[in-house]
Order: structure tokens, then C-alpha cells, then sequence
């Protein structure tokens, strides 16, 4: 099985292709994880040597919503299947099946509790992650789904930092310089939450702004019981890899009809239940 | 002369070329919804037609709160649904009892069962989430080109109940009103709590 994950840059990715690449060799495969770098062009090399080098499956983490397609389509007309992990494509012929977290209801979850902490009403910004990921959307705007009904709550800037934690720490202190007075960022992952932190712990206003992320990070998860982050959303990237694997050995046994889409529901991680919870959804 | 009017229009070529070549778009505006799908008219077909069938069968809130504690895997598999895989499960329950307080947010309910009168809150300010959408089981994902779509069809709802269901209950009830409701829970099978059960309803009425 090739697994092909968008960047190992960020701890949450590398989780995933581990935990990927250990249920594959559990079920009795061989794999071996191809890093694209956040780059389409990059994913598109590794999906033909895949295809070329005889992979029987790819266990997939999309760069992009629509870049990603053609490298699927490619995959699938050579008789190699995809299982798509954690990112969405924006088609649902051409990938064998997605394994999704449901990235919006987890959004609309903390929304709800950033409203409630927020008492209705202040000045935040939104760090969004990669503009062409699904994944960017469904959380902002599961988001904003619950915090634009309330019009004391006012979005003062909305940035993409990529996913990126030193991106997120550059954008935020650069939209601190502007509006000194914000009290909460919501941001689309944990390692910008980490940096918008780190960025308000220079400009000395970590105790008074709130912090949301979203993913489960190890760190992340730690922060929230030192009181640092207020919340996240924990994924599950191990049940993410471990069905898209299980689900490649069921398709080499003859399965054929699979979901085309299979949700994975995201857990709200505050101080109050984060004893729950480990980094990425262990217990 | 000839040489002026070359230049003119290399420079008008240049600006039109450079006009159309680049485009600025709000990061907002940049959503990944498809523009063909209708969430509005397909949650109104879901309000009036899908999911009545489904409320007439919805358990009693104080029967499911009893199994809960003797059974709780058998709650889960006889009552709940979601779509996919996780601990997060939808109920739909109905039951009647009596309003304790009108809060700013949710109006706290003492349920009417056999065995414990244990308290729910009504949520009448947060109308969000997807438990009215998922709780009946009756919406396929496969349905939907990508999950924007059938995010907003969650959002579509809620607005339905922001619209008819929450306005005409939240301005005549008070404490000591008795009510009737049907409407949806989230419950989590992992890390069970039924402390604070909260229903999003999808039909409340004050007793006469």
C-alpha cells in the first residue's frame, strides 16, 4: 500500500501515516508513506510512481479538493483503489471511498462554547488553514454557521496561515499590531492555535485572549489543561487510518461497495473533560 | 503617427490581457458549496415529509434515560444513529413535563416518568449542530456531492426550528408551564453523561 499524506511537516499528518502504515503491516502489507509537501505537483509524482512501482492501493491525504482529482482518477482508470483519509476531493466517483472527519458539526460544537465564553459579544479573528482544502471550509464555516448569528461578535480579521504554526504566529502578530484589543482567535487547526498562543504570549496578552483550535495535537491537548487553550476538536486520525486500510484489504478480498463518504465524528476538548482524552483521540 | 497608434493599442491590449488575467476574491467567498444544490428547499422537504413518519417513533425520553442505565448498548443500537463511525450518536425522544425556569438560552424541563423525574433543557438560543438532521436516520450521505452541501442542509433546518418552532413557544412559556416536546439529543457512547441531556426540539406545545 502507498500512503500518500500531504505534509509531514505537522505532527498530526505523521500520526496518521503512521498509524496507516501500522495497520497495513498488522493486516500483512507492505507500505511505504510518499510526502507531498502541501505541493499538487508533487502529489501527482508520487501517485505515478505508485501506480508505476505496482502498489495494489493508495491510503490518500489530499493536497487539494479539486488539484487531488485528476491524481485519483489517474489511480483508479490504472486499477489501483484510493481510499481518501481526513481531506475530502471534490467527487464522489472517483475515490474508492473518503474517510472524513466531520469537520463542521465539530466546529459548530466549539462555535456554540466560544459563543457561551464569550458571553455573545467582543472583537476575535479567524486563522484559516489551506484555502483550497475542503477541510478549511467545512470548519469555518461550521463556525461561523453558530458566531454570525450573533452580531455583538465581530470577525476583525480573517487570515489563512496555511496550517502552519510560525505562519500563524507571523499573521497574528502582524493583525495585533491593528487591533490590540481582540479577545479570542479561532483557528482551523492546532499547530496555528500553537502559534497564534505563542504570538499573544509575545505581545504579553496570553491571559486575555482566548484560544480555540481544532484536531486534537499533542501539545494542543496539554495546553488546554494548563489552562493555555480553551478548546479543540479532537479528530480521530487513527480510526481514519486504520478503516481506510482495513478497507483496502477488504477491497483485495473482492469487497466492492463501499460509502462513498464516511463521516468520523469530532469531540469537543475543553478543561472540563480533556481527562477524557489523550493526543489525536487516544484514551 | 502610425507608431502612437501601435503603442495605443499594445497598451490597451496589455490592459485588457492584464484585466482578465487577474481576479481578487474575499477568502470568504472562496466556499467549496455546490451552486446547484438547493439546502433550503431540500430541508423544507425533509421538515414536512421525511421527518414526521420519524417523530411518531421517537422514544420516551424517560423510557430511554432507563435504559441508558441498564442497558446502554442496547440503547445505542435500538435508538441512536449517525452516519458514520465515532461515538457521537443522535436520539430522537419525546416527553412530556413540567418548566422549572425560562432562562436567557433554554428553558429547564422536569420530566414526567415512571421511575425518576429527571431535569432536561429545551434549548431555545443554540439551535445548532446536525442532531435534527441525523437523529432519524433518514438522510444518505452518497446524496450529496461534497459534505458543504450537506453541511448547509443541517443549517437549513435549524432555521426552520429558529424560525417556527422556537418564536410562538418562547413567548407565551413560563415556569410551571406544562409542555409537551419531540426533538433531538447528541449523546456521546464513550464518555456517557446524562447530567445535562439537551434537547433540540422539533415540537413544543404548552399544555392548556
Amino acid at each position: 500500500m502507498a500512503i500518500v499524506v500531504s505534509t509531514l511537516n505537522n505532527p498530526w499528518f505523521v500520526f496518521l501515516a503512521e498509524r496507516a502504515a501500522a495497520k497495513a503491516k498488522e493486516l500483512g502489507y507492505e507500505s511505504k508513506v510518499f510526502d507531498s509537501q502541501n505541493n499538487t505537483s508533487l502529489e501527482t509524482d508520487h501517485f505515478e510512481n505508485a501506480i508505476s512501482s505496482g502498489y495494489d492501493a493508495i491510503l490518500f491525504n489530499p493536497t487539494d479538493a479539486d488539484g487531488s482529482v485528476i491524481n485519483v482518477k489517474n489511480a483508479t482508470a490504472a486499477g489501483v483503489p484510493v481510499f481518501c483519509m481526513d481531506r475530502e476531493i471534490n467527487s464522489t466517483g472517483a475515490a474508492t471511498s473518503q474517510i472524513l472527519s466531520d469537520s463542521y458539526s465539530g466546529c459548530v460544537t466549539i462555535a456554540k462554547y466560544f459563543v457561551e465564553t464569550l458571553n455573545k459579544k467582543g472583537k476575535y479573528v479567524e486563522l484559516l488553514g489551506l484555502v483550497g482544502d475542503n477541510n478549511t471550509w467545512n470548519r469555518s464555516k461550521g463556525f461561523h454557521s453558530v458566531v454570525d448569528h450573533y452580531p455583538g461578535l465581530k470577525m476583525v480579521a480573517q487570515q489563512s496561515a496555511d496550517f502552519d504554526r510560525n505562519k500563524a504566529m507571523e499573521v497574528l502578530e502582524s493583525i495585533l499590531q491593528a487591533n490590540p484589543d481582540i479577545e479570542a482567535v479561532f483557528c482551523g487547526n492546532d499547530a496555528m492555535a500553537m502559534g497564534a498562543y505563542q504570538a499573544l504570549v509575545a505581545a504579553g496578552k496570553s491571559d486575555k485572549v482566548k484560544v480555540f483550535g481544532f484536531d486534537g495535537a499533542e501539545d494542543v491537548v496539554k495546553s488546554i489543561q494548563d489552562g493555555k487553550i480553551k478548546a479543540t476538536g479532537m479528530q480521530f486520525p487513527e480510526v481514519m487510518a486504520q478503516t481506510a486500510a482495513t478497507m483496502a484489504d477488504q477491497y483485495f478480498k473482492g469487497k466492492r461497495d463501499f460509502p462513498k463518504k464516511m463521516p468520523v465524528a469530532v469531540e469537543m476538548v475543553k478543561k472540563d473533560n480533556v481527562g477524557n482524552y489523550a493526543a489525536y483521540g487516544k484514551k | 503617427m502610425k507608431k502612437t497608434i501601435r503603442y495605443v493599442a499594445s497598451l490597451v491590449l496589455v490592459a485588457v490581457v492584464a484585466y482578465n488575467s487577474v481576479y481578487f476574491k474575499k477568502l470568504d467567498e472562496v466556499k467549496a458549496g455546490t451552486a446547484s444544490f438547493d439546502a433550503a428547499k431540500y430541508a423544507a422537504e425533509f421538515w414536512t415529509k421525511k421527518l414526521p413518519p420519524h417523530t411518531t417513533k421517537a422514544i420516551k425520553i424517560g423510557q430511554l434515560l432507563t435504559l441508558l442505565q441498564t442497558d446502554k448498548d442496547k440503547a445505542f443500537a435500538d435508538y441512536s444513529h449517525a452516519l458514520g463511525i465515532g461515538n457521537v450518536k443522535y436520539f430522537l425522544v419525546k416527553g412530556s413535563g413540567t418548566v422549572q425556569t425560562v432562562e436567557e438560552n433554554q428553558v429547564l424541563v422536569k420530566i414526567e416518568s415512571e421511575r425518576e423525574k429527571p431535569e432536561v433543557i429545551v434549548a431555545t438560543e443554540y439551535i445548532f449542530g446536525n442532531a435534527v438532521r441525523d437523529a432519524s436516520g433518514e438522510i444518505d450521505i452518497d446524496e450529496f456531492t461534497n459534505s458543504m452541501d450537506f453541511n448547509n442542509v443541517s443549517a437549513e433546518i435549524n432555521k426552520i426550528i429558529r424560525e417556527k418552532v422556537i418564536p410562538p413557544f418562547r413567548s407565551k412559556v413560563k415556569s410551571g408551564d406544562k409542555i409537551d416536546f419531540i426533538g433531538a439529543i447528541e449523546l456521546n457512547k464513550e464518555h456517557l453523561s446524562t447530567r445535562s441531556i439537551e434537547i433540540i426540539p422539533v415540537s413544543l406545545k404548552i399544555a392548556d
